[in-house]
């Protein structure tokens, strides 16, 4: 009886895989399958392309899942009413609540996402699911990762042309899969809007997820304290107390990791182009303290702790206070705890 | 009615009620930055509405201690050169040798506490350790407020050295304050709950007698020869119309 059971769940589970795609043919794809050239045209003076290649569809991620209607729910029979849709971008943006009903959680986190602020503004430009993931075509969005940043390379050419060109970009397209593609620091779905100082505010957490991982970092012989020193620096002390405010100004905010290595651009800290290289410094440094001079690079550590050997001066004070404060305190309690010992015999 | 002493001058109070208030409140603004990680750091700083503003509370109230701090300075030592007032807080050797027979009285070793004059060694410690760690506390915040002024002229690592010494000479004169400045002045059973002289300027005979000897033995002894009445006794460098 139970063996039954799981043989018919089992076969249940498989029914759509073979079931599905001869209907799909035969009832919407009999129209619209037919002619590739099948198009309506829109009061904006658009062609609105209405075939749907079999075969594509059939190898996207929801080929052997979903139904026409299931996306395409008002259209329930033949005939069926066409939307008046003015352009093509009216049906992409009504369309946008579509994927909720299955992907309810990243539909909820574009919510919070920048593109979805824009739109809100009337910014209809502003990319919604199927433009980054495609419409009947939809494959992985991480398959191969690489792609994920040609998928944002569409709208945002510039930006992507500055990565491909920097140590992450052009590791990234060599094929090593440590390096951060555009959502790895942005989110896929909810990114946040980098104008802002929410973003900058994380950075160096960001950048610490892969800059701490002393695995990762092993192989390319990087240190892993970067965000330890950064933060015992006072850019970072600043930036850790910065955290809680609500609507900072990025202006008065102290510097991330991004103010000095750059955003896009970074470049390996012995590339002559790096923002970070001993030639560049004064230049980067510049950028938040105008009046600075060739001295006051050394200012910052470079993310090194002081050692006798680098930073001799800040290690040998550090050294005396470890020592000169528990001695200091220790002989004051010492004497207060006599002093009381000596009030109590006296008494 | 008991007797007292004027110990302390109008300004010598205004000068400490000033101290009091600025070293308090550069406490409260400057550990929280020492202690960036901390939960309760973050508390502080938000009461002080945000790190910004914090700041800027902790720089104004640096400006004032410099400007105190160079105001005592220079009148101390035109006061000195006018030999307006004794060199009373200078550290002697007695401060030393009274400070090991303190010790060996506490311990029992020594029958009885060495007699003080008018500011013991603890009181010259204390002094001398305030003094000097306002002098590295201005020094030292004035590099971290102009950094890029001060790599002009000396070499970059200047800067975070300077950090280093502020944010430990700082917790090192909180914990000073905190343990021996509290007990002195309101813990000690002398003077539990509350020593009171540093704002009314008064001291009573008795605690003179107890706690400065020398300097009474010395007053008393002046005032004896001039007018024959120990009754109510004005230092040499006291308020006169106190009382």
């Amino acid at each position: 009886m139970r063996r039954w059971l799981v043989w018919l769940v089992l076969a249940a589970a498989a029914l759509p895989a073979w079931a599905g795609l001869p209907a799909e043919e035969g009832d919407c794809l009999g129209c619209h399958g037919s002619d590739p050239d099948m198009s309506m045209d829109l009061s904006s003076g658009e062609k609105l392309g209405i075939y749907v290649d079999l075969a594509v569809f059939a190898k996207s991620v929801h080929g052997e899942i979903l139904r026409c209607n299931d996306c395409h729910t008002d259209k329930n029979g033949y005939p069926h009413e066409s939307k008046p849709f003015a352009t093509r971008r009216d049906l992409t943006v009504a369309y946008y609540e579509g994927c909720k009903a299955c992907h309810f959680a990243n539909y909820t986190k574009t919510l919070d996402g920048v593109h979805y602020k824009q739109m809100a503004k009337g910014n209809r430009k502003a990319a919604l699911c199927v433009d980054c993931h495609g419409a009947h075509d939809i494959q992985r969005a991480s398959e191969p990762r690489t792609r994920i940043s040609l998928t944002c390379a569409k709208c945002h050419p510039q930006v992507f042309k500055v990565y491909a060109a920097s140590v992450h970009g052009q590791a990234s397209a060599g094929g090593n899969p440590d390096v951060p593609v555009c959502t790895d620091c942005h989110r896929a779905h909810d990114i946040l809007d980098p104008s802002g100082g929410a973003l900058a505010v994380r950075t160096p957490e960001i950048c610490g997820r892969c800059h701490t991982n002393e695995k990762m970092m092993a192989k390319y012989g990087l240190s892993t304290k970067v965000v330890s020193t950064y933060l015992k620096d006072f850019h970072g002390m600043s930036a850790s107390l910065k955290r809680d405010e609500t609507g900072t100004d990025r202006r008065s905010f102290a510097a991330v990791c991004t103010d000095c290595h750059g955003v896009h651009d970074i470049q390996g800290s012995k590339d002559p182009s790096s923002h970070t290289i001993q030639a560049n410094l004064v230049q980067t440094c510049r950028k938040c303290h105008p009046d600075a001079t060739a001295n006051f690079p050394k200012a910052w550590l470079s993310h090194y702790e002081p050692s006798p050997n680098k930073a001799s001066l800040v290690w040998m004070l550090q050294t005396f206070y470890k020592v000169l404060i528990p001695f200091m305190v220790g002989g004051l309690v010492l004497q207060i705890a006599l002093h009381l010992w000596r009030v109590v015999v006296n008494r | 009615m008991s007797s007292y002493l004027v110990r302390f001058s109008v300004r010598q109070r205004v000068e400490h009620a000033i101290t009091m208030v600025i070293f308090t409140v550069l406490c409260l603004t400057g550990l929280p930055q020492k202690f960036y990680g901390a939960a309760w750091a973050h508390h502080l700083i938000e009461l002080f509405g945000g790190i910004d503003t914090n700041r800027w509370i902790h720089r104004f109230c640096g400006w004032v201690l410099l400007i105190t701090t160079l105001v005592h300075f220079s009148s101390a030592i035109y006061a000195i050169a006018e030999k307006k007032i004794p060199l009373s807080m200078i550290p002697t050797r007695k401060d030393f040798e009274d400070a090991v027979l303190t010790l060996r009285y506490y311990l029992g070793l020594h029958e009885h506490a060495p007699k003080y004059d008018r500011f013991d060694y603890k009181q010259k410690f204390e002094y001398w350790g305030l003094v000097v760690g306002n002098v590295i506390m201005v020094l030292t915040g004035l590099i971290l407020i102009y950094p890029t002024v001060i790599t002009r002229l000396f070499p970059g690592e200047l800067v975070p050295a300077a950090k280093v010494a502020h944010s430990n000479e700082g917790l090192m004169a909180f914990l000073v304050i905190t343990i021996w400045h509290i007990y002195n002045a309101h813990l000690n059973p002398d003077v539990f709950p509350f020593d009171p002289t540093i704002f009314t300027g008064k001291i009573s005979r008795e605690r003179m007698a107890h706690e400065h000897p020398l300097e009474l033995e010395r007053l008393e002894g002046q005032a004896g020869s001039a007018q024959g009445d120990a009754h109510r006794i004005v230092s040499g460098h006291a308020e006169q119309d106190m009382g």
